[in-house]
């Protein structure tokens, strides 16, 4: 039995990579219109020939096309995403000092809505049928059709304006040099509400999983198999039931992981939350194409980095999945 | 030998007849599922006795209760909606309302259990060693490394080879029969005094059954159990059973002793059984006798006999009160029908009739309708990111056979053996690797599908065979309509046709197929099988998930539809008898081969191939007395067909190989006489006198 990391599933996401990038350079040099507008960001129909010529030259635009390729993954290994055209700053710059806030937010209210999740769905499926279960499975489903900007609203008026309890926007309170564990608190009482939004939202998600799954185990014929053994409850909730319940679950976190990140640009709009989701809501809302490109970029990575982890996990959890 | 006696109702003495206290009681059980839209009654009054050592079959088809009834003994009904009545006592200790706590200290210690499915049985994400030890360490409080010990020990003794090593794997690396034997090893971990065998061999191949009815029967004896078997095999009960009971409907009808059930019978639903079965001792020139419509659901109390509406001896008083068991003849021998002194001889009671076409399995062959030449499908085994060109699974690995017009040919063998990639490979769902299949002298096209007009398939699960959001008509109309064949009326009256032609109501067309039983179902795919007139039909386990009493009528639609339209079938089946009985010519199929084909009476009369025969004598006889302890078992399983074994294919289980030869030189396949082929280096040509049918 081998418990090698997979070579070939490793390898399958490799060419994802290679695909996401390709389509990343090709789309604005496929689009209509000029494609200088899209790279340079420039307004194009302002400058003069020589001045656009400069530009074609400065961003590589009049090499061959495999040349321009190839110098797009150059700068991807080295980190250069070029320079935003609203800002002027170095893209890569902007990402790095956005990323950890996402990370933040992000990372916490995956870990609230994972704890939270699986803790109640195995509760409502362990009861399954009983008005505690439906109530529960009921309060999931409305709590699944909120919006999440208007989640975001509501907390915003209620704990920061009504009752001024927790400050409404930003990651940390400006200009105020705290330092030592009134920064930390700072820090934490900034991230509450965009977390608590957060996990409001993903929680339903990785609650229907969790008590679709266990219903799912409960009924296997193993789990008669170890009650016919005389395995009390305790025994065949966490010997047989947790281990296949859970491994299901672990790859829709995984996704959800991946996908939180895309999640976060409404969420950190409505706290003004300067991480990488309100990034690209400025970026959008100024036609900044290439910071867009790179967030794509961003994006896609971490979706893939979830899913490999997923995967790779998998095979610990399901013997059956380790051969071929 | 036994000391029970089973009565049905309240109130009936519970001891045996000779005052040997029994181990297992159970008195007027009754258990009802509370479902949403209906109280669903499985149970209905079940009384009856098993005594210690002793081996009691419990025999019905599915909705009978048997199961049930059996899971209430282990209290392992999910309670809701199961709702549980009556008196269940173990050494006379009442188990029903037992708390928790007790409950669980006597399931797997005073009673264990064996279930159908072994591969879901078991749990997947651990090893099967600790499986076995688990019930040691619930039940003993043995430590970890002792219940490994007494994992091993107890793998060793069902038979698993080198289980020193195998302790450590998982479900998944086990064959089914070896899942099945780590299943027993695990119900004996603390010796319990009584076994449930639930169907434990009905998901098994024949020679694996046989393997494990006789690993039972030992275990039985070494470690004096009772065991309950739960079938709806007649067969293996003969095998095993000391006493029966056959229930019908929540209800036991009928119970004895062995004997005396199989040759006085006094139930006419027990008889209706034993004579709808195909069986190698009967004549096939016989039509099978039908049992009429499917088993019920019971949904209200019972106040009739329930079997009432599919019996022919249904008369006055049958529909007047619910019959209770009383004594016929012999000891302990009940029937639950109230005209049971009218039962004459079965062969009145259900008439087999004679069926057409059924005598000339020696006739001279006719035209050739499907003729395949040295084919082979192997599906490629994908390592890294290519397929291996070396290794693959080969299931079809050199088959030439002929299929002719107006008759059937069987394919037999084990699980794994090809036969339904074969089949397949027919109807060109499957592309042949190499090789060549022609139908009327043209190869078949496997771009169109157009071929599909001459040949028609029966799948094995009539259930998920068939579109669930499509019309019965609009089913059986597809071929028509993809082969344009008809304009929409003569569809109409087309689609009417064959569902009269099936045995089906002309209405049915307008209703789903989540409406009829599984016979019913299995009809329909037979109406759209031959809606569009094909030449050759390939039937693939088409009775395999019927139950017993629908079988035969399946079987006789088949046999009726072939007489009349004149079609040729290709019957595909694991039962030796069902194939016996439709069969005019009979191949026997081996890793990817065919080792033995020869007209039906000679192969089943006087099989030449070691296989053929081994597969024949595990093939359980349902005749109680018949001495099945002298046969010769096939020893293991089937090797993986993505390595078959060198020279012989079968030389790893066969028990007369001669070394040096069957091990290294492969035989070929050769006619030892005319229409007979054997591929064995023991059957050499001339095969010294032909075996004489009849």
């Amino acid at each position: 039995m081998t418990r090698r990391i997979d070579l070939r599933r490793v390898a399958q996401y490799g060419v994802v990579v290679v695909v996401a990038v390709t389509l990343n350079f090709l789309l604005p040099r496929l689009m209509p219109g000029n494609p200088l507008a899209l790279i340079a960001g420039v307004d194009v129909g302002m400058l003069t020939p020589d001045q656009r010529a400069e530009i074609v030259a400065r961003v590589g635009l009049d090499a061959p096309m495999w040349q321009q390729y190839l110098r797009y993954w150059g700068d991807i290994f080295t980190g250069d995403f070029g320079f935003s055209f609203r800002s002027s700053r170095p893209i890569v710059d902007m990402i790095l000092e956005r990323l950890p806030w996402t990370l933040l937010i992000t990372g916490l209210s995956l870990l609230v809505s994972a704890v939270v999740g699986v803790l109640l769905g195995a509760i409502s499926a362990w009861r399954r049928g009983t008005k505690g279960d439906l109530s529960m499975l009921s309060g999931m489903i409305s709590i699944e059709s909120l919006p999440s900007f208007w989640l975001g609203m509501v907390l915003v008026s209620l704990f920061a304006v009504q009752w001024g309890l927790l400050p409404s926007f930003g990651a940390v309170t400006p200009a105020s040099d705290l330092e030592g564990w009134a920064h930390v608190w700072d820090i934490i009482s900034h991230a509450i509400l965009p977390v608590t939004a957060l996990s409001i939202v993903g929680t339903p998600g990785v609650y229907m999983t969790m008590r679709y799954s266990m219903l799912e185990t409960l009924g296997e014929d193993y789990i008669r198999t170890a009650r016919a053994k005389g395995a009390g409850e305790r025994r065949v909730l966490f010997g047989h039931v947790a281990r296949n319940t859970i491994a299901p679950v672990i790859t829709v976190l995984a996704i959800r992981l991946g996908f939180a990140f895309g999640g976060t640009v409404i969420i950190e709009t409505v706290f003004s939350y300067p991480g990488l989701g309100r990034l690209v809501f400025e970026a959008v809302a100024g036609r900044d194409y290439p910071v867009m490109q790179a967030a794509f970029l961003v994006f896609t990575a971490a979706i893939l980095v979830a899913n490999l982890a997923a995967d790779l996990l998998y095979p610990l959890i399901d013997p059956r999945s380790r051969t071929s | 030998m036994t000391a029970g006696t089973v009565a049905a109702g309240r109130g009936f003495p519970q001891e045996g007849a000779s005052g040997e206290p029994s181990l297992l009681e159970i008195e007027n059980l009754r258990v009802r599922f509370e479902l949403p839209a209906e109280t669903v009654r499985a149970v209905s009054g079940v009384s009856l006795s098993v005594a210690p050592s002793e081996t009691f079959a419990l025999v019905g088809e599915s909705g009978s209760g048997k199961s049930v009834s059996m899971l209430s003994v282990m209290g392992l009904l999910p309670s809701p909606p199961a709702v549980v009545s009556g008196s269940i006592r173990l050494e006379g200790r009442e188990v029903l309302g037992m708390p928790g706590r007790l409950l669980r200290r006597y399931r797997g210690r005073d009673v264990a259990m064996v279930f159908q499915e072994p591969m879901s049985s078991l749990n997947p994400v651990h090893r099967v060693g600790r499986q076995i030890g688990e019930s040691l360490r619930i039940h003993r409080g043995v430590a970890r490394s002792e219940a490994r010990r007494q994992a091993i020990r107890l793998l060793d003794r069902v038979g698993i080879p080198s289980a020193a090593t195998r302790v450590d794997d998982y479900p998944h690396e086990f064959s089914g029969g070896m899942r099945q034997r780590a299943m027993i090893a695990m119900a004996l971990a603390c010796d319990p005094k009584l076994l449930i065998a639930d169907e434990p061999t009905t998901a098994l191949d024949v020679t694996v059954q046989a393997q494990i009815v006789d690993l039972v029967r030992e275990l039985q004896a070494e470690y004096r159990l009772a065991v309950v078997w739960i079938t709806h095999d007649l067969g293996v009960v003969a095998e095993i059973a000391d006493r029966v009971a056959v229930m019908y409907a929540g209800r036991i009808l009928e119970t004895g002793q062995a004997s005396d059930l199989y040759r006085a019978t006094r139930h006419p639903y027990t008889s209706g059984l034993l004579r709808s079965i195909p069986r190698l001792d009967r004549s096939v020139t016989t039509r099978l006798a039908e049992i009429p419509g499917a088993p019920v659901r019971v949904v209200s109390e019972l106040a009739a006999c329930p079997f009432d509406d599919r019996c022919p001896m249904a008369a006055d008083g049958c529909q007047d009160a619910l019959p209770e068991l009383e004594a016929v003849g012999a000891e302990g021998h009940r029937s639950a029908c109230i005209h049971h002194h009218q039962m004459g001889s079965a062969s009145s009671l259900w008439p087999e009739g004679t069926a057409a076409g059924r005598q000339d399995s020696e006739e001279q062959p006719g035209d050739v309708v499907v003729s395949i030449r040295d084919l082979r499908v192997h599906f490629p085994i994908i390592r890294g990111m290519r397929e291996s060109r070396k290794r693959a699974i080969r299931a079809v690995d050199g088959v030439s056979l002929d299929v002719v017009r107006g008759k059937t040919l069987g394919i037999v063998g084990e699980s794994g053996c090809g036969k339904t990639t074969l089949g397949r490979a027919m109807v060109a769902l499957v592309r042949p690797t190499e090789g060549t299949i022609e139908i009327n002298g043209e190869p078949i096209n496997h771009r169109s599908g157009r071929h599909r007009k001459v040949v028609q398939m029966i799948f094995q699960d009539p259930f998920s065979a068939m579109n669930p959001g499509m019309r019965v008509s609009d089913v059986i109309a597809e071929p028509l309509r993809i082969h344009r064949l008809a304009d929409t009326d003569a569809i109409r009256d087309r689609v009417t046709e064959l569902l009269i032609q099936v045995g089906l109501p002309p209405d049915a067309g307008t209703r789903y197929p989540h409406e009829f039983s599984g016979g019913q179902r299995q009809r329909i795919a037979v109406a759209r099988a031959l809606a569009a007139d094909p030449e050759v039909v390939v039937c693939d386990e088409p009775v395999s998930s019927l139950d017993v009493s629908v079988q035969a009528q399946v079987i006789n639609l088949l046999a009726d539809l072939q007489a009349r339209t004149g079609m040729a079938m290709v019957f595909i089946a694991h039962d030796l008898a069902v194939v016996r009985h439709v069969s005019h010519e009979v191949g026997v199929m081996y890793l990817g081969e065919i080792v033995e084909k020869a007209p039906r009476d000679q192969l089943y009369e006087d099989p030449l191939h070691p296989y053929t025969k081994a597969l024949l004598e595990a093939v359980p006889v349902p005749e109680p007395d018949y001495d099945a302890t002298q046969r010769t078992r096939l020893v293991g399983d089937v090797p993986s067909p993505a390595d078959p074994p060198a020279g012989c294919r079968f030389h790893t289980r066969c028990p007369v190989a001669v070394e040096g030869l069957c091990s290294t030189v492969k035989p070929a396949l050769e006619e030892v006489n005319p229409g007979r082929w054997v591929s064995c280096h023991l059957v050499s040509p001339p095969a010294g006198q032909p075996s004489v049918a009849h």
